[in-house]
């Protein structure tokens, strides 16, 4: 029950982040920037309005955003949040979960050349080769984990008495992982430097030219799913950071968002201090995260036989 | 034993008839499908009792003094018979409409005849129970594919793909040959017994011969090169037999091979994982490559042979660490691969015989929209895809499922082996990326947007023969994806008999596929979930249709969407020099352009090598011996009589 309530409050709270991401590039330029609560009045105009479907497209451009919400809801059923157990567990989640990914990104991209735009099949192809690369430093980083706590669940990970940490006698290899992974928590989500979502140039683009087509309910639900992704990336990051307190569960919650909107501000001023990156430097960019993690899991072959 | 023989001459029967019957097409088309899918469920319910106790005992025919032939089925031998049985009368059903030049009859019979001779020393290799019972059964299976291969023989580009085939197969069968000689020399005997009493140098020798040859008919990476060429050639069905089932075969002899002798060193664990790695990775790559539709799905057999192979070899690895769970999940999930690509694959190349017959094209680039054309097709070829690319809640995920097990499970390995199981994780891993990517690729240029050319844009439905089979093969894929379980166990049942693995509790990983089966399930409850959000956001709702959103461009035309070509260039200029790419480009050299040209291909650069340095130097040293060649007849008896003398001196 616990799990649960925890579960919707996280899913509730996720369209609110992206506005501290908003607001902290807003507070860097010096401007009052668009209210914290944007995002949700955003969704809301979103879901009053109806759609305009292109006459190229098929039944495949209608599910496209329907998986890749179901897809990025999935995920965080899995995920511990904010000090309680997940809703649901086994053994080898997290090798089911990012496959499930995997499908949300195949019709997000299947839907992209659905449009027969040029510059939708452009955006598709980006994201189908750089979210490749990003899947070799997440199972690098599977690995790496395997070799630390001999688990494959996200419950084992950052929950209960083996959980990962900063402070474990192996904790100095989980600083690899913290940048490795908020490497790939930009390319995922189509961040600055690897994408940019503000830009409206669409050749430039990645995730907002795949759905230019997209318009209502359905776009909604591409938003919001894109909340629900970031929001599991930066849990990831923040389970790392988060130090264990001895202190009731209300504490604990609470350090846990404080952290969790710190892993956000970090985004925002990532993305006001630098620039995107030329399309020919992203591989490099993600195989540095992979390099970072692979060697961390190299690493642990000095002390473990 | 009496079940599989008569369901073989059943098969058989579905050869010859034809060839009575040529006159009266379709009567020779539908007797012979008749004939071919009874045999084969006859063959699955000879399987029935292999699964209850150690199945019937062997059967044996003597011939003369020298020529014993044995049969025999174990565990394994029946897990291979299961493919060859489901996909075999499923690719004859989709002939029957497939195969519809009336006008040449007896060419069609032939085929047929050649089919029923193919299935027929498929399962004969499989239940092969000594070397030379294997060998004739090999030969068979290579001399009737070698045949279906070259059914529209004029065309030189099927001919010349053809004799690559049979170059390939023949020096494959080489190497096979010679590592059963390099047996009998030692045990002198033909049987499968006492291979584990080998010295352990010649095991070393006999493996990795037999990798070779079963290799290359696997298509294991450098030895693929025979693939991409046979498959287009081939007629639809055939491609998908051919990589649905008969590449298989080798994967059969390499498992074989191994379980007989029974080698428990480091190295055939290492060796194959390497191989399984660079196939499957390079494979993939090539597939992005490609954009012939049949020569793409021959690359992703490649790709799949490597995935297999990965879970092969850390089966292997785990055998000979003494890591049981790893050598339980890693052949389990490599046998379930067998099966799940058996299924997909064939799926996919049926697919596309289906674009290729209505439209007369197999180029992506010069395809598009099919899916509001093809329905049936196009929707059982978006099923085929998600599954080959690895994603639940589909068959293919539940096998590289397994696989990853194992290989997480080999983590604990010390020094060199752990390095080979994170390999093989970051490599699924990539693997599965690229899949992912080169259908998306597919689907996405074959057939959504819009037409590219008029042939695909009067496109039309094939016939229910055809769409049948293909939606079989779909609902199995999904059926395998959320019901796991049973087949996780037919594939751990495989193992039963392979006495390396030693004995396995059948319940083993019953609770994580209990678990896969859940996710499966929970994920499909959530789509569901949100096509009914979605169903009650959109109530009431005004819906309109317009063009594309061009980004301004008011003048769009179908030639500017993007091409599988530009799709793929990124990911393959990133594995260069891997792949060797060549461009020509005309050049824009004036305000006012004139006509720009604009080329692209990848290149194989196992092709290559092989070319340069294989063949051009055995050419070379063999024109030296032309003149041995000359044309005489009395000169050419001369050389038998001297041949004769010479061996009767020396001997």
């Amino acid at each position: 029950m616990e799990s649960f309530v925890s579960f919707v409050l996280a899913l509730l709270l996720a369209p609110l982040f992206p506005g501290v991401i908003n607001k902290t590039k807003a507070i860097v330029a010096g401007k009052q920037g668009p209210p914290l609560l944007m995002k949700y009045y955003t969704l809301a105009k979103l879901c009053r309005k109806g759609s305009v479907y292109s006459t190229s497209s098929s039944f495949v451009f209608k599910m496209g955003p329907t998986v890749s919400f179901a897809a990025a809801l999935m995920p965080l059923l899995f995920l511990p949040l904010a000090g309680t157990a997940p809703v649901f567990s086994f053994h080898g989640d997290v090798i089911v979960l990012f496959y499930i990914m995997g499908i949300g990104r195949f019709f997000t991209i299947a839907a992209a050349l659905d449009t027969a735009s040029p510059f939708e099949g452009m955006g598709a192809a980006r994201e189908a080769f750089f979210s490749t690369l990003a899947e070799a430093t997440i199972f690098a980083v599977l690995i790496l984990f395997y070799r630390m706590s001999g688990s494959l669940s996200f419950a084992d990970y950052f929950h209960g008495a083996k959980a990962v940490s900063l402070a474990g006698p192996t904790g100095a290899l989980l600083l690899f992982v913290i940048v490795a992974m908020f490497m790939v928590l930009l390319t995922e989500n189509s961040r600055v430097p690897v994408d940019d979502p503000q830009t409206h140039l669409e050749l430039t683009m990645i995730h907002e030219v795949m759905i230019l087509d997209h318009s209502g309910p359905d776009l909604a639900l591409i938003e919001l799913g894109a909340f629900f992704k970031l929001l599991f990336y930066s849990v990831f990051i923040t389970h790392l950071l988060q130090p264990l307190v001895p202190a009731g569960p209300l504490v604990n919650g609470l350090l846990f968002y404080g952290i969790l909107a710190l892993v956000y501000v970090a985004v925002g001023v990532t993305e006001s201090t630098m620039a995107r990156f030329k399309m020919n430097l992203v591989p490099k960019y993600i195989l540095t995260s992979f390099t970072l993690v692979f060697f961390a899991a190299i690493l642990t072959m000095g002390f473990m036989q | 034993m009496d079940t599989l023989f008569s369901a073989l001459a059943v098969i058989l029967a579905g050869g010859i008839l034809p060839l009575l019957l040529y006159r009266r097409f379709n009567l020779m088309k539908a007797s012979a499908v008749i004939a071919i899918a009874t045999g084969s469920l006859l063959g699955l319910i000879a399987i029935l009792p292999v699964m209850q106790d150690t199945g019937p005992p062997p059967s044996t025919w003597s011939w003369q003094q020298f020529l014993t032939l044995s049969c025999s089925i174990d565990s394994l031998s029946a897990f291979f018979l299961v493919p060859i049985f489901i996909i075999c009368p499923l690719a004859a059903l989709y002939g029957f409409h497939y195969m519809d030049k009336s006008e040449e009859s007896w060419r069609v019979a032939v085929n047929y005849l050649c089919l029923s001779l193919l299935i027929v020393s498929m399962v004969l290799v499989v239940c092969a129970g000594s070397l030379i019972t294997f060998a004739l059964a090999w030969e068979l299976m290579s001399l009737s594919s070698y045949f279906l291969v070259v059914h529209e023989f004029q065309k030189k580009a099927t001919r010349s793909a053809g004799y690559l085939y049979f170059v390939f197969a023949q020096a494959g069968a080489m190497c096979i040959f010679a590592a059963f000689g390099l047996i009998y020399s030692v045990t002198g005997s033909f049987s499968f017994d006492q291979l584990d009493q080998l010295p352990s140098r010649i095991k070393m020798a006999v493996f990795l011969l037999a990798l070779l040859g079963f290799g290359s008919k696997a298509g294991i990476f450098p030895l693929h090169i025979w693939l991409p060429h046979a498959h287009p050639a081939a007629p639809s069905h055939i491609s998908a037999i051919m990589s649905g089932v008969m590449i298989k075969m080798g994967i059969y002899g390499i498992l074989r091979i191994y379980a007989l002798l029974g080698d428990t060193s480091l190295l055939p664990g290492r060796v194959i994982l390497a191989v399984g790695i660079v196939s499957g990775v390079l494979g993939v790559v090539y597939a992005l490559g490609k954009h012939d539709i049949k020569r793409l799905l021959a690359y992703h057999s490649v790709e799949n042979i490597g995935i297999i192979l990965i879970g092969a070899g850390l089966g292997m690895i785990g055998v000979s660490t003494g890591n049981r769970a790893m050598a339980i999940f890693g052949f389990a999930g490599s046998l379930l691969h067998v099966l799940n690509h058996s299924i997909f694959k064939s799926l996919l190349f049926m697919g596309a015989g289906a674009v290729l017959q209505k439209t007369g094209t197999r180029h992506v680039d010069d395809l598009g929209g099919l899916i509001k054309r093809m329905p049936t097709t196009g929707r059982t070829f978006l099923v085929g895809s998600i599954s080959i690319s690895g994603l639940p809640p589909f068959n293919g995920f539940i096998s590289e499922f397994l696989i990853y097990f194992a290989a997480f499970q080999g983590l604990t390995l010390p020094g060199v082996s752990f390095l080979f199981a994170s390999l093989a994780i970051i490599s699924l891993a990539v693997i599965g990326g690229l899949a992912a990517t080169c259908f998306t690729k597919v689907v996405g240029i074959v057939f959504l947007g819009e037409p590219r050319t008029a042939g695909a844009a009067l496109a039309s439905e094939v016939q229910a023969s055809m769409t049948l089979p293909m939606l079989l093969l779909a609902l199995f894929c999904l059926v395998i994806g959320i019901f796991p379980a049973p087949f996780v166990q037919l594939a751990v049942f495989g193992l039963r008999d392979m006495t390396v693995i030693g004995a396995i509790d059948p319940a083993t990983g019953q609770a994580l596929v209990a678990d896969l089966a859940f996710a499966a399930r929970l994920f499909l409850g959530i789509l569901l979930g949100v096509m009914l959000l979605r169903r009650v956001l959109y109530a009431r709702k005004e819906i309109t249709s317009g063009p594309t959103w061009g980004c301004g461009f008011t003048q769009p035309n179908v030639r500017m969407q993007y091409t599988g070509t530009s799709y793929a260039m990124s990911v393959v200029e990133f594995f260069q020099p891997f792949v060797r790419i060549r461009t020509a480009y005309s050049g824009i050299r004036r305000i006012f352009p004139g006509q720009t040209t604009y080329e692209t291909r990848v290149d194989d650069i196992a092709e290559i090598a092989m070319y340069q340095y294989l063949l051009q130097p055995l050419v070379k040293l063999l024109d030296r011996l032309r003149w041995i060649q000359h044309g005489h007849i009395q000169l050419y008896i001369a050389y038998i009589v001297l041949t004769i003398v010479v061996l009767l001196l020396v001997f």
